[in-house]
């Protein structure tokens, strides 16, 4: 799912471009993915003896040929109407149908509704790509994969205070020797809170033995 | 009258010491969640969840119930003082909130809007108490093509009717479908898509699947937009938040009809309280054009701020309603709370007010108490409340993730959990981008097994006639409402398609 990201980051080609606006595409190739791959495990599948019909194979058949229609749909519509390159639209929530049911005026106040800032200017421009996008995404998975690697050797105490100044420092803080702070008592707080208070098995690493309460 | 000894006992059972405690701590974080953007009631139970397993479940639920209802009452804080809705639950109120905040009476709109989740709470759940025993009659005339047909309802109302493109929220639907197969067919005993690994034999833990889709794709995905978000601007809270008995009188209609909208949304599945708070919004603003109010849309009416706000939290008192007695999540809150019966082995539904009353009544009572103690932290405070919106955006995310990643260790502790909530997390953020809706996905991942359960029961029990899952009256219905929902849909995006046209010819 994540490989149409460099479409999008190299947007700054020629709008003429065929494939500008249509980089879904790769979301509907990542779709039609899954669902030959849920129907190649249904198909491969041990089914034990016994087993009533409809046996185990049945619910994932139907959604793995859901998945390829789905597929299918969803390629056919982003041909015929590639979107606009823009800031990342709204999802969760049809904005026309709550424009209707709230009466809402398209001018002021659907700007709040959509959260985006320049509606207004989008369709005429296309908003240039912005360049500091990538990095924080990067330095943040990095942080979480490397908190899950130092986690067990170096303990809770540790890696869970090296997630927290990672991902402060990716988002933006500028105040790195103050951070540290701000994350061991953020990583030390949780370890008494939530091991000594409410009995959780946090690993201690490389500091065991070192304070009563680490353990 | 049944119900009022239940509930009387429910409330011996719900006032004790340590029971109060937990509907503090609930009422506390949920407010606290409700005012931060970017975290959700939802958010905040799954990362409980975990936690929790130790805790007596009556405790625990007390504990999430006052969550939901508090986050409900702290979204609305972020959309009046900044115009920046935290949460979609708050969009309707920040219209005419935020004018409001503009014209020196941001107090005012925030004590509107805590009394107004009050009222709202207060009726619904009163509706629930006496309504539960017919609920819970209704609920035994349901069967495994019953259930079927309400999870159906429940998988097209979310992804068809509520979201964006309908393509894109059957996308989300099939995702969640595919994580719910993952692990050991209960009724076969089959391994699906597990890849042969152990980890995979339970299936994909609904908290990693939550956590991982709400906060780390939350946090990367504002990684991603990070220097693009404009400060905004805050109003500063001044004023009394007390409303004046004149003041009361003209707001008290609109808490009621907004009460009103929000009640039957509760019980049925169309994720939450958007459409119920826009209903209210959009009611409250044809009444103000109808007689002229000069304030409406201009320096902010009561009415605006008190319709959606009361719609919002009857959808949540409803929403307990339809969780305890039908077990069906009507939202993405109801649904972490679903799984958390799952986790305490209990099944929501008829046989939970038999088997359960001593976790049932206590509860329902505890939504009583914790309304009180919301509207006694809110209403006063609310002002206090918004200095949360000083946290630095970069500590606030930073802590998301790093309670994120405690409370998925914290299910098994397992690095596998782990590397699973940053894959989902990265799928989360992929969603993001790509404008798929992400609600579905929980419905979907929820309710997959329950759909093909009863699926496969009913047509076992049929000798593989499809014609069963039509064959009573409660299914015929079922789908004939959802039918009409789908050509409403369609109506309704014909028009705006139209609309749309015209404007940019």
């Amino acid at each position: 799912m994540s490989a149409p990201e460099t479409t999008r980051g190299t947007s700054a080609a020629p709008a003429t471009r065929w494939w500008n606006g249509r980089g879904e595409l790769g979301v509907a190739l990542g779709v039609a993915v899954l669902g030959v791959l849920m129907l190649l495990g249904t198909a491969t599948m041990d089914v034990p003896e016994g087993a009533g019909t409809p046996g185990p194979q049945f619910f994932p058949t139907i959604v793995g040929c859901f998945m390829l229609v789905l597929a299918v749909a969803l390629a056919v519509g982003v041909i015929r109407h590639p979107r606009r390159p823009g800031p990342d639209e709204p999802s969760e929530l049809n904005a026309d149908m709550l424009a209707d049911l709230g009466n809402v005026e398209s001018t002021t106040e659907l700007r709040i509704v959509s959260g985006d800032p320049d509606l207004a200017s989008r369709s005429a421009t296309p908003t240039a790509p912005r360049a500091a996008g990538v990095r924080p995404v990067l330095m943040v998975v990095a942080a979480l994969a490397g908190f899950i690697l130092i986690l067990d050797p170096l303990g809770w105490l540790l890696s869970a205070a090296a997630l927290f100044w990672v991902v402060a420092r990716a988002l933006g803080s500028t105040r790195p020797l103050f951070d540290i702070a701000i994350a061991l008592l953020m990583s030390s707080a949780v370890q008494l809170a939530f091991s000594a208070g409410l009995g959780l098995t946090l690993p201690s690493g490389i500091l065991t033995g070192a304070f009563s309460w680490i353990n | 009258m049944d119900q009022l000894t239940h509930l009387l006992e429910g409330f011996q059972g719900a006032l004790t010491p340590i029971n109060l405690l937990w509907l503090l701590i609930g009422a506390v974080l949920g407010t606290a969640v409700g005012v931060l953007p970017g975290l959700g009631s939802a958010m905040a139970v799954a990362l409980l969840l975990p936690v929790t397993f130790s805790l007596d479940p009556t405790g625990a639920f007390i504990m999430f119930a006052s969550i939901y209802f508090g986050g409900l009452f702290g979204d609305s804080t972020a959309g009046i003082l900044l115009n920046t809705p935290g949460n979609s639950s708050a969009i309707a109120t920040t219209f005419e909130g935020h004018r409001m905040a503009l014209s020196g009476r941001a107090a005012k709109a925030l004590g509107t809007s805590a009394i107004g989740a009050f009222i709202g709470g207060t009726i619904a759940t009163t509706l629930v108490v006496f309504f539960s025993p017919y609920l819970v009659t209704l609920a035994t005339l349901f069967g495994p093509a019953e259930y079927f047909a309400l999870a159906v309802f429940a998988f097209v109302a979310i992804s068809a009717v509520v979201a964006e493109s309908v393509v894109r929220g059957l996308i989300a639907l099939g995702l969640g479908l595919c994580l719910a197969l993952v692990g050991i067919d209960s009724q076969s005993g089959a391994e699906r898509f597990t890849l042969g690994l152990p980890a995979f034999f339970d299936g994909i833990s609904i908290i990693v699947i939550t956590v991982g889709l709400l906060a780390i794709g939350e946090v990367l995905h504002v990684a991603h937009r990070s220097g693009a978000d404009q400060p905004a601007s805050r109003v500063v809270a001044a004023g009394s938040p007390f409303l004046n008995w004149r003041e009361f009188r003209t707001a008290l209609p609109a808490f009621l009809r907004g009460t009103a909208f929000g009640v039957p949304f509760g019980a049925i599945p169309v994720g939450g309280s958007e459409v119920p708070t826009f209903l209210a919004y959009g009611t409250e603003k044809k009444l103000a054009q109808r007689r002229a109010d000069p304030d409406f849309g201009v320096r902010g009416a009561i009415q605006g701020v008190a319709g959606p706000e009361a719609a919002g939290n009857a959808t949540a008192g409803t929403a307990m309603g339809a969780l305890l007695a039908l077990g069906l999540p009507t939202s993405a809150t109801a649904a972490m709370m679903l799984a958390a019966f799952q986790q305490y082995g209990m099944q929501p539904g008829p046989l939970l007010f038999e088997r359960s009353a001593d976790l049932v009544w206590p509860l329902l009572a505890s939504l009583f108490i914790g309304l009180v103690i919301l509207l006694i932290i809110n209403l006063p405070f609310a002002a206090v409340w918004a200095k949360l919106l000083l946290v630095p955006k970069h500590y606030l995310y930073a802590g998301i993730t790093v309670f994120a990643a405690l409370g998925v260790y914290a299910i098994a502790s397992s690095t596998t959990d782990l590397w699973l909530l940053l894959g989902i997390g990265l799928l989360g953020f992929a969603m993001r981008v790509y404008s798929i809706p992400l609600a579905p996905v929980l419905i979907a991942a929820i309710l997959g097994p329950l759909a093909e359960t009863t699926l496969r029961q009913a047509l076992a029990v049929s000798e593989g006639d499809p014609a069963i899952l039509v064959s009573s009256p409660i299914t015929v219905v079922l789908y004939i409402v959802m039918g009409l929902a789908v050509a409403a849909s369609i109506v309704q995006q014909l028009r705006a398609r139209r609309r749309r046209a015209t404007s940019s010819a």
